[in-house]
């Protein structure tokens, strides 16, 4: 190629070749396309850092492939077929005959026309959203909210969609907070207590939307939708904690009878 | 380079000098006469690529390499849960596009506040005369119910075995919006109908949409139609749940699992 930088002291001999600021509009010959390690070098900037990065992690992956303790498999794994596609056939076709079992054996009710002149007594959405109506009935809490001379902050209708905003929001921070390899509920006591905290709330949220068919006063009823998950969580925890002391306890006492203290 | 053709290429008198049974000679034809027009030949060597790299010798997975199946074998069928909502999709989608052939979404019809509307007359005439419009009715409810339910426990299979853990946040959190897509799905369904229940669960929508600051009111515009319930939320609601939603979810449902082709089942530890 061309060296753009030297000065043409001679008036111009090659001056067929130039555009106006930038380098010759000749297409390089063959020899001098630039080959990928060349582009590489030559490239700036955030080409060249995803060139370096891609270069960094192809090594790593190479030095894990290499360094690695991982036994190879000495049978070529599971087989597809027939093993793995008649075990999913029949677990797929149990599913769907319980399915087509239940349909036929409970129908769904049909209701009444809609109408918008008269407002049912019970309004319902599908058992699945019982939790989200319960989010909508938290405006007993609403009053304990307020700051200002007990001045209502917010709509309580609004207060139940923050609610839903804080329902989701906390589900997709959770592998945020929590990292490690850890993966049995008996190693993480903790996470696997703000698991059941979270399952038991939803299902007491789910009472709280049904609050008609319960034959105590609201108030309680309220208490109970916080106080339950709390305690069940707590339940979870000691359990599992006991649970993990006695496989320390086990894994001690194997120890200490293969190296008795002196 | 000449432009006549090479005998080597001469495929024909290649299969002609093949000593072939009729179901070869016919399966060659059909191939060299297709990989003619369509060059299908790259494409199978890439299966071929495919196939092989798929049965290499894998490494041991941590389970199997230090022989666990006996403390977690209970686990392993919650693992089938994720699969089982796809199933529970797929057979409420065949019934829903059966469904559909008889459905009609609109609200024509009331002489009074009250009267059963043309949707509503749609179902009475699946429930009544459709040959098994009952069943079918019956399987579409069922099936969506099943599938929230399969999507709720595969949800608490993943946290309470820590599958979401530090590779696999983004694949959470797409399942995550998947579970509200999910319910929405059922919510658009439960409103078709145009029955009383239907009609009030979609008034609390309109209602939680407007209690809603700064954007309340533009949503309510776009997904019920207006403030108040009539002909377009219907519309709007049916075009959601028949076209929309089945495209959008479907689509991230694939993500979802080619991200797990991609990452691997996370074991249990």
């Amino acid at each position: 190629m061309t060296d753009d930088n030297d000065p043409m002291t001679d008036g111009g001999t090659d001056e067929e070749a130039r555009t106006d600021g930038g380098p010759p509009a000749t297409v390089p010959p063959d020899d001098e396309t630039p080959t990928w390690s060349e582009r590489k070098e030559n490239s700036q900037g955030l080409a060249q850092l995803t060139y370096q990065y891609f270069e960094r992690s192809r090594r790593e992956d190479e030095d894990l492939r290499t360094e690695s303790t991982y036994v190879e498999r000495d049978v070529l794994g599971f087989p597809a077929w027939p093993h793995e596609t008649i075990r999913n056939l029949a677990i797929a076709s149990f599913f769907v005959g319980m399915l087509i079992f239940i349909s036929a054996l409970m129908p769904p009710h049909f209701g009444h026309p809609a109408n918008p002149g008269s407002t049912p007594a019970i309004i319902l959405p599908d058992w699945y959203l019982y939790w989200s109506f319960g989010l909508l009935k938290l405006n007993p809490l609403n009053p304990e909210l307020a700051v200002l001379d007990g001045n209502i902050l917010l709509g309580n209708e609004f207060l139940g969609i923050i609610a839903h905003g804080i329902v989701f929001g906390a589900i997709a921070l959770v592998p945020f907070l929590n990292k490690g390899s850890a993966r049995r509920p008996v190693e993480e006591p903790f996470w696997a207590a703000v698991g059941v905290t979270g399952v038991v709330l939803s299902l007491t949220l789910a009472a709280l939307a049904i609050q008609n068919f319960f034959p105590f006063e609201l108030d309680l009823l309220v208490t109970l939708t916080f106080l339950l998950p709390v305690l069940c969580g707590i339940i979870t925890y000691a359990v599992l904690k006991t649970m993990r002391e006695g496989y320390m306890y086990d894994l001690n006492r194997r120890y200490y009878m293969l190296r008795p203290p002196k | 380079m000449s432009l006549k053709k090479n005998d080597e290429m001469d495929h024909n008198a290649w299969l002609k000098n093949q000593d072939l049974t009729v179901i070869e000679t016919a399966f060659l034809t059909t191939l060299i006469w297709v990989d003619k027009r369509l060059r299908i030949v790259d494409y199978l060597e890439l299966l071929e690529t495919m196939y092989y790299r798929a049965n290499l010798q894998m490494p041991k997975s941590h389970t199997e390499q230090y022989d666990l199946d006996n403390k977690f074998w209970y686990w392993y069928p919650l693992y089938s849960l994720g699969s089982l909502s796809i199933i529970a999709y797929l057979v409420a989608a065949v019934s829903g596009a059966m469904l559909g052939f008889y459905y009609s979404p609109s609200t024509a019809g009331a002489a009074a506040q009250g009267d059963p509307t043309a949707a509503y007359d749609s179902v009475v005439l699946i429930l009544q005369d459709v040959q098994f419009g009952f069943m079918l009715r019956s399987i579409h409810s069922w099936a969506a119910q099943f599938m929230v339910a399969a999507v709720f426990l595969h949800m608490l299979r993943v946290y309470f075995t820590g599958a979401y853990k530090e590779p696999r946040e983004v694949n959470w959190i797409l399942g995550v919006v998947l579970i509200g897509l999910t319910l929405f799905f059922g919510f658009s369904g439960y409103v078709l109908p145009w029955k009383q229940l239907s009609f009030w669960a979609a008034q609390i929508g309109v209602e939680m949409a407007l209690a809603t600051p700064i954007v309340g009111e533009w949503a309510a515009q776009l997904l019920f139609g207006g403030f108040t319930l009539g002909q377009a939320t219907l519309v709007r609601m049916y075009i959601l749940h028949v076209f929309v939603l089945p495209f959008v979810v479907t689509s991230l449902i694939a993500l979802h699992v080619g991200i797990v082709w991609v990452q691997g089942i996370a074991e249990p530890h």
